[in-house]
């Protein structure tokens, strides 16, 4: 990783749910977070790795006769054209920010007539900002926005807010020591960074992804109509509810996933908190 | 929806009306197979026997009347007749007229006595008479079981029509619904409706500027009208259940050059998404000026996994047809056949689907004949193009001598047939042949992976053709090189683009200045029809890394099993070639998940796509919103999902009654969806 090269794990067209108009979303690898639900656990390492789709695996051995690292995987990809049903993919790829500039901006026509742009997203865009701050430049005024968990530095932020037309950033978990708990980091920077968002003029959304005995309390609610009520720039708050789906990848990148959570519960609301406040909000169902 | 229409839904739904259909008694006589009889009068009579045969039947509450009890009855052929006749003749399809837009105003707006006075003595007009005579007989014995049932209204709306014409848009929605119940009783199929928001506006403009009627109790009568269409459509003749042909085209330029949408294009929109039925199947005509706030309103149909509506370009179509021969008001009069062929109401004859240009087998033949003696791309691409060439004259030449049963009560419905006393089946004032194109995609594919890896790459022709007649077992490395690092139509690449663009102009090259055997010209399409299967099983592996096996993709479309970027690539790669040349039909079709549509601004993003493909001059594009988890449990069990509609190749069916190929191949499609 570099200014100029950065590890993509997806690019995505017609991205409904990352902001206005017709958008891409670009997935940067990596992230500075272990959030119990994540859903995407092949962006948390920020290298390249393998993901294989166990359930379908017939064991015929293809893979393991090509293999010339069987003691430690470097990604080196040997295996995955042998693989008769296909089950085995390279994640992450290494792209220069001039080839992703252009790959963008070839749909610049698109995102102009919709009212669209670019969205990075991750794993966490800002582990990899100086790349993804480099692409932006090189994106001839294309609309650029970022999905983060805002764990970063404030001069990180700072030009995030200042490079991007929309920052969502995620409040997770308003209690301190839960929010460790369950994500692995201090939530001091990102308290910080919220306040920057509601103080400063780059539109904002500020998205709420609820697990089920975990934040789904008055209190959480409350914390973030605190944080973003009277906030001129912000846009609405994004209320996502925990998807049952969320540990089907683990094992394809040979993980487990283990939530200390009872997933099989539907997670409460209290949009009563944010009618009373006059906050604008959308329950993704 | 009004309690009223839910009570006939419910009724229809139930399927309680099959009750009173009938059983064909084998040893039935049948009169109108008299060997003295010509074609003509035998279809008459046969006509007349299957209406005479005929119970009213009337819905508690009916608004719109006419069901049918009388199944098809047998042809006015015997085998051995039947067997002469296709020795010496080329027949298409079931040898009926089928596939053609009847101009229903100008037979209803007259009234049928009023035309029963201009018929002679001819036998074509002798026979017109019978078909005439037959329906307002069975009017009458329909207006009588009203009277007793005490429904007054409906009584005298079957005193009226269709035997004058329609003063209201009751009058008319029923006349209409009679004269279109007789064309299938004939034994035509694939009886498309046409531009119906254009021929029924005035009657519920007047209506509503007399008072005649509230919006609530027009729409009603709207609703009542799209519930008959589907009350019957079980027993039409088509490739699978649900390919009938019952196609509405809204919106569009009128004849005289203004926009034609209006609030009854609004109000089918709306009917349609209210009552969620595979007919009347919707075709929204656009163009560049077109509101985004009409595609949102077709949107909102697409969200419901209808399959329809499908849009047609203006833009794209009439200056298209127009180069074809068409005469510019009846280019701009375009309508839709059964699927997506362009078709003139009440004037073409057109066989929109004749034949098909089999586009992926040619490619795949001439790389496993030729590849090894070409040192270029070019050269290949000359003897692909001598083989396109020769398929297309080969296509002509082989239909010769046509027959068609003839329709002497359809023929009233066409421009010229009574006043020449010359019978629609054997032409019209267009006579033009439609060719369709399968497996472009595929084609263009295969042309762009040995130029990538055999004429600039290094990969030796004999070891690629030798993975192909493996079906690349053993060349893993190779398979996976083709299938995913060649460029691939779809993806927004000029490598692969460029292909299909030359693909499609090299049929336009090949149909140019050929004449069928009626004098009319051939036009080339982009559409697929059932053939995307047919085409498919006579392939092995192919040199874009498809293994034996795998479908081609349905219509214009791109290939099965490939990574796409998504669907702004996937417009920007199908609007690359000048489709004003390839206008026979034949949409690019994209599928959505149903989880695209949880949020409502989605369908803003939708119509937005929508728009870009007009934009960027695509003639005719298709979407789908498909579940692939409710199609899979369908599959085990039908019982649980009766209603569950998806789009086939060119019309909406319901999953569970599709054969399993179809229902396989769907999936398959879903499987790449947004």
């Amino acid at each position: 990783m570099t200014e100029n090269e950065g590890i993509v794990f997806d690019i995505k067209e017609f991205a409904v749910f990352d902001g206005p108009g017709i958008r891409t979303t670009v997935f940067m690898k990596g992230c500075p977070l272990r959030c119990q639900w994540c859903h995407n656990p092949e962006g948390l390492s920020p290298r390249p790795q393998l993901m294989v789709s166990t359930a379908a695996c017939v064991h015929c051995g293809a893979c393991r006769r090509v293999c010339r690292h069987p003691d430690a995987c470097i990604a080196c990809g040997e295996c995955v054209p042998v693989c008769r049903g296909g089950l085995r993919k390279i994640v992450g790829t290494r792209w220069q920010a001039k080839a992703l500039a252009q790959r963008l901006r070839k749909d610049a026509d698109v995102f102009r007539m919709s009212g669209g742009g670019v969205t990075f997203s991750g794993g966490d865009p800002l582990l990899q900002w100086t790349f993804v701050s480099r692409v932006i430049d090189e994106l001839g005024g294309i609309p650029a926005a970022v999905e983060t968990s805002g764990y970063t530095s404030d001069d990180v932020f700072r030009d995030v807010m200042r490079k991007c037309a929309l920052v969502m950033m995620d409040w997770k978990v308003s209690d301190p020591e839960k929010h460790r708990h369950y994500t692995g980091v201090d939530q001091a920077p990102i308290r910080r960074h919220a306040q920057f968002l509601a103080a400063g003029n780059t539109p904002f959304i500020l998205r709420m992804p609820m697990i089920p005995g975990v934040n789904d309390t008055r209190e959480h609610f409350e914390t973030v109509a605190s944080l973003a009520g009277g906030a001129p720039s912000l846009v609405r708050v994004d209320i996502l509810p925990y998807q049952r789906a969320a540990g089907a990848k683990y094992e394809m990148v040979g993980k487990t996933y283990a939530p200390d959570f009872d997933e099989s519960q539907a997670p409460k609301y209290f949009l009563d908190v944010f009618d009373r406040a006059g906050i604008p909000y959308q329950v993704f169902r | 929806m009004t309690n009223r229409i839910t009570q006939l839904m419910h009724f229809q739904w139930e399927q309680l009306h099959h009750a009173a259909r009938i059983h064909l008694d084998p040893e039935m006589p049948l009169t109108y197979r008299d060997r003295s009889l010509s074609d003509t009068m035998r279809t008459a009579l046969r006509l007349r026997q299957a209406l005479e045969m005929e119970t009213p039947y009337i819905f508690e509450n009916e608004l719109i009347a006419f069901t049918r009890t009388v199944p098809n009855l047998p042809r006015i052929f015997g085998d051995a007749e039947w067997a002469e006749i296709t020795g010496s003749h080329f027949i298409h399809e079931l040898g009926n007229v089928s596939n053609l837009s009847p101009d229903y105003a100008s037979v209803f707006s007259r009234g049928l006595l009023a035309i029963r006075e201009t018929l002679n003595d001819c036998e074509l007009h002798r026979a017109m008479r019978i078909s005439i005579d037959a329906v307002l007989d069975l009017t009458r014995r329909y207006e009588a079981a009203a009277r007793e049932k005490g429904y007054t209204l409906l009584a005298d709306t079957l005193a009226r029509v269709p035997a004058q014409a329609p003063r209201t848009f009751r009058e008319a929605l029923q006349s209409m619904r009679i004269l279109h119940y007789a064309l299938w009783c004939e034994g035509d199929y694939h009886n498309t409706m046409g531009r119906f928001d254009q021929y029924m506006m005035p009657y519920l403009q007047a209506d509503l500027d007399a008072g005649r009627e509230t919006e609530e109790s027009a729409f009603e009568l709207l609703e009542a009208f799209f519930l008959a269409c589907n009350r019957d459509s079980d027993m039409y003749p088509g490739m699978q259940q649900g390919d009938n042909g019952q196609s509405i085209v809204l919106g569009g330029m009128l004849p005289d050059g203004c926009d034609g949408f209006n609030l009854l294009s609004k109000w089918c929109l709306r009917a349609s998404a209210e009552l969620r039925l595979i007919d009347p199947k919707i075709n929204l005509r656009v163009n560049s000026k077109t509101p985004l706030e009409i595609y949102e309103m077709g949107t909102q149909l697409t969200k419901l996994g209808l399959g329809f509506p499908q849009y047609e370009n203006d833009d794209v179509a009439i200056p298209a047809l127009e180069a074809l021969g068409y005469e510019t008001q009846d280019a701009r009069n375009y309508v839709m056949a059964a699927c997506w062929e362009f078709i003139i109401p009440g004037k073409g004859m057109d066989i929109v689907n004749i034949g098909a240009l089999p586009f992926a087998n040619i490619v795949d033949r001439v790389i496993r004949e030729h590849l090894g003696e070409c040192k270029t791309l070019d050269e290949l691409k000359e003897i692909v193009r001598g083989e396109i060439f020769a398929s297309v004259r080969q296509s002509v030449e082989e239909r010769k001598n046509l027959y068609f049963i003839p329709s002497p009560y359809l023929s009233l419905f066409f421009e010229g047939c009574l006043e020449n006393e010359k019978d629609i089946s054997l032409g019209c004032k267009y006579n033009n042949w439609g060719l369709h194109g399968t497996g472009v995609a595929p084609a263009a594919d295969m042309l762009a992976a040995v130029d990538q890896e055999v004429f600039r790459g290094s990969l030796p022709a004999e070891e690629l053709l030798e993975a192909l007649r493996q079906d690349f077992v053993g060349f893993d490395a190779l398979h996976d090189k083709l299938k995913y690092h060649c460029p691939k139509v779809g993806n927004d690449e000029d490598a692969a683009d460029s292909l299909m663009s030359w693909l499609l102009d090299t049929f336009a090259d090949a149909v140019s200045g050929l004449k069928n055997e009626r004098g009319g010209i051939i036009r080339p399409g982009t559409g697929s029809a059932m053939f995307y299967i047919f085409h498919a099983n006579e392939l092995g592996a192919t040199a874009d890394g498809r293994e034996a096996g795998v479908p081609l993709p349905a219509n214009y479309s791109p290939s099965l099993n490939i990574r796409l970027n998504g669907p702004v690539s996937l417009i920007k790669s199908f609007t690359k070639p000048n489709l004003k040349r390839t206008i026979n039909g034949g949409p690019l079709t994209i599928e959505f998940s149903n989880s695209v549509f949880t949020q409502e601004e989605s369908i803003t993003k939708v119509a937005q796509l929508v728009q870009l493909f007009v934009l960027r001059g695509g003639h005719q594009l298709q979407l789908n919103t498909v579940n692939r988890e409710r199609m899979l449990d369908a599959q085990v069990h039908p019982e649980n999902h009766r209603n569950l509609i998806v789009r086939v190749w060119g019309w909406s069916g319901y999953f569970v009654e599709l054969d399993k190929c179809y229902q396989d191949h769907i999936i398959r499609r879903a499987e790449l969806s947004v």
